[in-house]
């Protein structure tokens, strides 16, 4: 199980200007990726406008100085290439796939932007994209059951106040509220390419991408007056559980909680990564295993992670409760399964499958040129060093069953958890098995 | 440092283009009849395999629709050395993924595995095939957990509009009108014998192909496949006979209520001809033209004018026979009624003013041109090929189709599309709140309103 580091070379330059370049090199295919991390997320809103990240990321494809209204998407599409960009609590990414010999389109394209957005940015295409970033809230959380599940478990996670208690959606209200300042400061403020990683991967000639990167990306002044995000470190386990209850007119009842876990970039996380495997990830996962094939309290059970740098990261428990389940049975039988591995640890069997998982994760995910280029923007962004990310697999496969209970006893607890039970309406429910209800009415939707 | 205004530049064009052409496919035959094709993906160190088996949701008997879906599941299920949970944890330690599902066209087994242990997998999907156990309290099991998951599908509003455009457009008594899954109904009728005769009936080498695509330096697949699915034993009876379908399309709108919807789904769709068709390449361009991307004629005015949703795309879908043209996506409730007339207005301007040349060569370039970077993974060129299988078209079908995309004309994309969306010959279903959204929908005289629940 030999890692990438012997497959994947890569190496990384700094312009004048701060940016930071990160190049590696692959003829397989004609292909390669261009992908720029900017250093800014929802982590970095201020109170008020929540959103305002990922709104500006949907305005950076509108136009630029010298790219009109939705040439961005015309040229890269019309050159054979595909596009988008994300946002994230930590990170805004914008990333093109092109054909090898269009790959000087791309960065023209994205210099252009980041030195010349402003002036293109109009009231107009800020209405127009608010309105679609609504729509977009609407469709994944507003109109589907469950779909604020996550929104509500970060903000139990997060304390109010706390840089990452709200999710990158952003809220309508706030959204309303953002201004056409508002993005210009922000694209003043973060847009800067002291604040950027970027990878080019794939078909290159690495002599003339630096040439070609120095030409359009070397003049863009650098700007230095970004604040220091809000700290985001907070006590390793919550202290007692954080509870809420949405009655909702839900296809069944559900179980789902947050568990605050080691932050990205330590041993313990990649610890965590392997318990929540062993625990929540696939058909002979302690969970399915349990609570879908043996006892039938749940038609899906299983355990994400969410890696985050500048906050604990975080483990998501999901449950969706089968028939007439209660979710006072399912979440005894999660507490058992939680405490049982916290006392015992991964078998030698269960640690071999969780590691050949994660392997696999991880070979699909540096199986595209835009694959890489987004995994080394991360490390080079977010730890420092671009080249980390061919050895994280054989960091991961380093770790031991014990440091993996013992992640799993210092964080797998219940009073380390918020906790969202979704319960059918009174009208529909046999009996009230809720004890705790919320404390807070914005839960409540019956 | 000193650099306080950026120097702009023109825009570059493009370098010394690469050649590139679709990854050929090896045909071979094992001795018990099942067809092998291979592609050689240098780098690609997952493999993807994808076993078709000649099993079509129109095979299912009378019923028991939800039987293939079952009978796919259990496939992993145990085998006669080992138990269901033994089976997984094997899977898994492989590294491997394994999903089996069935459509239209019939089940498909996809296996994704490191190359390292494509023997160990490859064995354990031989099991599954050659000699599943079909237990019948995990059969039975499986039964529950699938009634309890269409609970979770009917509150999907994409899911609903689904069920209900095929409902609508196809012949009653044509299995292509009913859920892929079943329904409630007819899946609580399904057990461990309806599985086993469902097998025993339609799963056999003979008529069954294996895709299996990645870097296979240094294996030798011969071999692997000698020792696994080569021993897979079975009848040699014909392959499954082909029904077209038959639709119908007069215009009309069909809302299902969904009581407190801040939005309305989309779905406008008919059946149209399908790959074996001329006109396929001309009708893929046209079809991208009108909505393909964000910067088609719909996304162009319903979000990037209007507002009025995050996206909405028209698409061309083969079916197993013929093909479902369709518009899809979703529009805050309020706008429902002026981004329907949009949507209609859009395809009327087609109709009259066709597309422009740059339009074609904008559709052309892209859906040509990304052909590299689409098929990078081996799971992605097993997709494909699976596909062209699955649909009876030749091995050579992938890189002559390019070559035709490469050759249409303006005019034909034009007619294609045109005749393809023909609003006069569309069933929009919405999922959305009736209360709100009945009145302006039936102002529009899209055809007939009918509400269901």
């Amino acid at each position: 199980m030999a890692g990438l580091a012997e497959t994947f070379t890569a190496t990384e330059h700094r312009l004048a200007n701060g940016l930071r370049v990160v190049l590696s090199e692959d003829h397989i295919d004609p292909v390669a990726a261009v992908c720029l991390w900017y250093d800014v997320g929802s982590r970095h809103e201020q109170p008020g406008r929540t959103g305002l990240a990922h709104l500006f990321e949907h305005l950076m494809f509108q136009g630029s100085a010298n790219v009109h209204g939705n040439q961005h998407f015309e040229f890269v599409q019309s050159a054979g290439g595909s596009l988008n960009g994300t946002t994230s609590f930590e990170r805004t990414n914008y990333f093109e796939t092109m054909p090898a010999h269009q790959v000087e389109l791309a960065l023209w394209l994205e210099a252009d932007r980041m030195g010349g957005l402003l002036e293109a940015l109009t009231q107009e295409s800020l209405d127009n994209q608010r309105d679609v970033v609504k729509n977009e809230r609407r469709q994944r959380y507003d109109n589907v059951p469950y779909g604020t599940a996550w929104e509500r478990l970060v903000a139990m996670a997060f304390p109010a106040g706390h840089p990452y208690h709200h999710m990158p959606i952003g809220s309508m209200a706030d959204l309303d509220a953002t201004t056409l300042e508002d993005c210009r400061e922000f694209f003043r403020t973060y847009y800067a390419p002291n604040n950027a990683v970027l990878a080019v991967v794939g078909d290159i000639d690495p002599e003339q991408t630096l040439a070609w990167v120095e030409k359009y990306f070397g003049t863009i002044p650098a700007h230095d007056g970004k604040p220091v995000p809000a700290d985001g470190t907070l006590p390793p386990v919550i202290g007692s559980e954080v509870r809420e209850t949405v009655y909702e007119d839900v296809p069944s009842r559900s179980l789902m909680a947050a568990y605050r876990l080691p932050v990205d970039g330590a041993r313990e996380a990649d610890a965590a990564d392997l318990a929540l495997t062993v625990l929540g990830e696939g058909e002979s996962s302690r969970l399915n295993t349990r609570l879908v094939r043996r006892d039938e309290l749940a038609v899906y059970a299983g355990f994400g992670i969410m890696r985050l740098v500048g906050a604990p990261s975080v483990a998501l428990l999901d449950v969706k409760a089968s028939g007439d389940a209660e979710v006072e049975a399912v979440d005894a039988a999660v507490n058992e399964e939680l405490a049982r591995f916290a006392a015992e640890g991964p078998t030698p069997a269960e640690l071999e499958r969780a590691q050949a998982q994660i392997e696999r994760g991880w070979l699909d995910r540096m199986a595209t040129v835009g694959g890489r280029a987004d995994e080394l923007c991360r490390y080079a962004t977010l730890f420092g060093d671009a080249s980390l990310a061919f050895s994280a697999l054989d960091r991961v496969l380093d770790i031991t069953g014990e440091e993996v209970r013992a992640v799993a006893a210092e964080r797998l607890l219940p009073e380390n958890r918020a906790v969202l039970v979704y319960e059918l309406p009174a009208e529909d429910s046999d009996d009230g098995s809720d004890t705790t209800d919320t404390d807070d009415a914005e839960g409540q939707a019956a | 440092m000193t650099q306080t205004t950026m120097v702009f530049h023109p825009r570059p064009g493009a370098g010394p283009e690469k050649s590139w052409t679709f990854p050929a496919p090896d045909r071979t035959r094992l001795a018990n009849g099942l067809s092998v094709l291979r592609v050689h993906r240098p780098g690609q160190r997952v493999v993807a395999v994808e076993l078709l088996l000649d099993a079509p949701l129109d095979a299912e008997p009378e019923g028991i629709d939800g039987v293939a879906t079952i009978m796919a599941r259990a496939l992993s299920e145990g085998t006669d050395t080992m138990d269901a949970e033994t089976f997984a944890a094997e899977l898994e330690r492989c590294g491997a993924t394994m999903d089996a599902g069935a459509d239209h066209a019939g089940v498909q087994v996809a296996l994704d595995v490191p190359a390292s242990r494509l023997e160990r997998a490859l064995g354990l999907m031989a099991d599954a095939v050659r000699a599943p156990a079909f237990p019948a309290d995990e059969v039975d099991r499986l039964v529950r957990q699938r009634l309890d998951e269409i609970v979770h599908e009917l509150a999907s509003p994409a899911r609903r509009a689904a069920i209900a455009l095929y409902g609508e457009l196809f012949d009653a008594a044509a299995r292509i009108s009913r859920p892929r899954a079943g329904t409630a109904e007819s899946v609580a009728r399904v057990d461990r014998a309806a599985v086993a005769d469902f097998f025993a009936a339609h799963v056999r080498p003979a008529t069954a192909t294996v895709v299996v695509v990645g870097d296979l330096d240094g294996v030798d697949l011969d071999g692997i496949l000698d020792r696994t699915l080569g021993r897979w034993t079975g009848s040699d009876a014909p392959p499954t006979e082909v029904a077209a379908a038959r639709t119908d399309d007069a215009a009309r709108v069909v809302i299902v209520h969904r009581a407190g919807s801040v939005q309305t789904q989309v779905l406008a769709g008919r059946l149209g001809p399908d790959r074996h068709d001329a006109v396929w390449p001309s009708l893929s361009i046209g079809t991208y033209c009108l909505g393909g991307t964000l910067t088609s004629r719909l996304d162009r005015v319903l979000r990037e004018e209007k507002g009025y949703t995050y996206g909405i795309r028209a698409l061309n879908q083969s079916l197993r026979s013929g093909a479902l043209l369709a518009i899809t996506g979703s529009v805050e409730t309020d706008v429902t009624g002026p981004a329907l007339a949009d949507m209609v207005a859009v395809l009327k301007t087609l109709a009259a003013e066709g597309l422009t040349d740059d339009e074609r060569d904008a559709a052309v370039q892209n859906l040509v041109g990304v052909a590299p970077l689409k098929y990078q993974t081996s799971r992605s060129v097993a997709d494909s090929l699976a596909d062209v299988v699955a649909q009876r078209l030749p091995d050579d079908y992938l890189p002559g189709l390019y070559a035709r995309l490469g050759a249409v004309a303006t005019a034909d994309a034009s007619d294609a599309a045109v005749a393809g969306f023909d609003p006069e010959r569309l069933v929009i279903v919405l999922v959305g709140d009736a209360s709100q959204i009945r009145e302006p929908v039936e102002a529009l005289g899209l055809g007939p309103v009918t509400v269901i629940e």
